[in-house]
């Protein structure tokens, strides 16, 4: 790879950040419907209202993430928090959860809801998932919920997941893929497909 | 969706930053009306995608994966 393609595609991975950073920022609707496809009743009933309006994933990873009581858990791209908070709940007191997002609207948005769920196991921070700040084998359980296919650099998204686990860490992920088949590219260029 | 990998590519990448006994627990088509549940999806860019999408794919433009993975050993990475 050239100098010059080298920082074509730095300059590329700058600009899908700022898109996505821009819509995510901008996001006023509910998007309560989206969790009431993903979770069941009894998660919605467990869940403050806040946190079931900003729910932005892409499936319910947490029916087979088998958390154990203890845990410590990194929520990778919390957005408004409704994933981190049910994982809370799952890993108890003794466990902790470290909410993880480049918005800080999206970190008031969690501590709120954490706090309106009576958690206190909830640990906003900000950052960005290409650059985890947190030190090397401090986690046992990465989950993530529609977040990695938005990272321009997703092979660093996910040697940093290795970097913060534990040795036999797991990560348990929902996220969005695609056929080998592209969609067109007027559609493929469009900002909100590269936020949605 | 648009820079979202294929799930033989993601699975390739993770095995490469060091997991192993990656299982996909789930596969979920994602269609044009799922996408319109978001905010982030705008409305001119479902109706691009209404008119520009063959029919026969408009159910299903991507899928929603639920994967388990596990870190080995940090002599994997």
């Amino acid at each position: 790879m050239t100098d010059t393609s080298v920082a074509r595609d730095l300059m590329r991975s700058a600009e899908t950040k700022q898109i996505v950073r821009s819509a995510y920022a901008a996001v006023d609707a509910s998007s309560e419907k989206v969790a009431r496809k993903l979770y069941s009743p009894e998660e919605l009933a467990r869940l403050p209202q806040s946190a079931i309006e900003g729910a932005l994933g892409v499936g319910n990873h947490l029916r087979h993430a088998q958390i154990d009581a203890g845990e410590t858990l990194l929520d990778l791209g919390c957005g408004a928090g409704i994933d981190t908070i049910l994982a809370a709940q799952h890993t108890g007191p003794t466990g902790h959860v470290i909410a993880l997002d480049f918005l800080p609207e999206m970190l008031e948005r969690t501590k709120k809801a954490a706090a309106e769920a009576g958690l206190t196991n909830v640990d906003p921070l900000e950052g960005d998932i290409e650059a985890i700040p947190l030190a090397d084998n401090t986690v046992d359980h990465v989950i993530s919920n529609g977040v990695i296919n938005l990272a321009p650099r997703k092979a660093r998204v996910l040697a940093e997941c290795a970097r913060v686990l534990r040795p036999g860490g797991k990560l348990t992920v929902a996220d969005l893929t695609v056929a080998d088949e592209e969609l067109p590219p007027e559609i493929l260029t469009h900002p909100a497909t590269w936020a949605g | 969706m648009a820079g979202a990998l294929t799930e033989r590519d993601f699975v390739t990448k993770l095995e490469r930053a060091g997991f192993a006994q990656v299982e996909i627990l789930e596969r979920t088509p994602m269609g044009i009306d799922d996408c319109a549940l978001y905010p982030l999806f705008t409305p001119d860019v479902l109706d691009l995608m209404r008119t520009l999408i063959p029919p026969e794919r408009q159910q299903t433009i991507g899928t929603a994966i639920v994967l388990r993975a596990h870190l080995d050993d940090h002599g994997a990475r």
